[in-house]
């Protein structure tokens, strides 16, 4: 079942990235956002992995803890609580009574790298399902 | 029936199949922090396997650890990715062939 | 006519089942006739339970590989096919013996 427990650990890890992308690209598009319906600035989000079972719906309970292999998960959403950053800008809506308007703590550059990162190993996730399905195709071949 | 050279194939190609998950969930777990690569030592499971024994995972030695404690290197993933893939190719067709053999052999009697 | 074995896969049951298949006019007992079919029959009936087993592993998704099984049955084939040409060839070596016999 090793092959086929595959697909579900890289489907998981496709899953994960692609939320961390819509994260990332989330964070891009507001990296200047100073008004949100919470009140305040946009804050940064972030996902959390963490590494679980992948579960298939072919391996039946019976498959032994060992067997089960590491899949991925997004185990929570952290969002940004630090301090915004505050800019002086007198003449802009948001300010305050000091002139100061709050912005979210984003570096844009930072973003895009990790955006970058997320798509590049969405990559692998895929290439890895690709190889597998070779894989199997190999073993039904041996029929042949 | 299918001893010998078939069954270190078999055996080949459990272990290629056990590697290739690890290399898989190294993978999806590329950004997991604290997450350590897996991997089996190939030689010596290879050995074992003649024994019967099952595999043993292991931590892979030798990779840069990251600031959120995870080592996962995606081109050394992505490169073992593909070279499981190939020689868990050439082993199928290796073994699709003694099956052939031995099928000829056996039938080949019959054409007398 | 002698079997076309390849070297690399010879089990010790074909070297013993091959002199049967290659001389089948010799005149041989009845009792080694029974032995060499006993043989070939249980190998068939091993490998068979064997992929049966080793297909419902499989399928039930309880860890078993997918060459694992495929294999399995592969070897029953082979085991079959070796056993019908084993029957075969001891059934005319005892006609012909029959036959001589007369």
């Amino acid at each position: 079942m090793s092959l086929f427990s595959l697909l579900s650990v890289s489907a998981s890890g496709m899953s994960a990235q692609r939320a961390r992308a819509e994260l990332l690209v989330e964070n891009l598009a507001n990296a200047e956002t100073t008004r949100t319906p919470e009140g305040g600035p946009y804050r940064r989000k972030d996902a959390v992995f963490t590494t679980q079972p992948a579960e298939s719906p072919f391996s039946s309970i019976f498959e032994s803890q060992l067997a089960r292999p590491d899949g991925v998960g997004v185990a929570d959403v952290v969002v940004d609580n630090r301090d915004p950053e505050r800019r002086y800008l007198p003449g802009h809506p948001d300010a305050d009574k000091d002139g100061y308007v709050a912005f979210p703590r984003i570096n844009p550059a930072e973003d895009m790298v990790d955006l970058m990162g997320a798509t590049r190993s969405y990559g692998a996730n895929v290439a890895a399902i690709s190889s597998v399905k070779d894989m199997i195709q190999r073993s039904i071949d041996l029929l042949r | 029936m299918l001893d010998g050279l078939a069954g270190k194939l078999e055996q080949y190609l459990d272990l290629l199949s056990v590697r290739q998950r690890l290399v898989a969930s190294n993978i999806a777990n590329a950004d997991t922090p604290g997450y350590k690569t897996q991997d089996i030592d190939f030689q010596t499971e290879f050995q074992n396997a003649a024994a019967g024994l099952a595999p043993h995972v292991i931590e892979a030695s030798g990779l840069t650890v990251r600031n959120d404690g995870n080592n996962v290197s995606i081109d050394r993933e992505s490169r073992l990715l593909a070279e499981n893939g190939l020689r868990f190719n050439i082993a199928s067709n290796l073994m699709r062939d003694q099956i052939r053999t031995l099928k000829v052999a056996i039938n080949g009697g019959s054409g007398s | 006519m002698p079997l076309p074995i390849s070297p690399i896969t010879v089990p010790a049951r074909i070297e013993a089942i091959s002199p049967a298949i290659q001389m089948p006019g010799e005149n041989r007992t009845a009792g080694e006739f029974r032995g060499v079919l006993e043989g070939a029959i249980n190998s068939v009936e091993k490998t068979g339970a064997q992929a049966q087993q080793a297909v419902s592993n499989f399928l039930s998704g309880s860890g078993e590989e997918l060459h694992t099984a495929i294999l399995a049955t592969q070897r029953a084939d082979l085991a079959f096919e070796l056993g019908l040409q084993v029957r075969n060839k001891v059934v005319a070596a005892y006609q012909e013996v029959m036959r001589l016999q007369m």
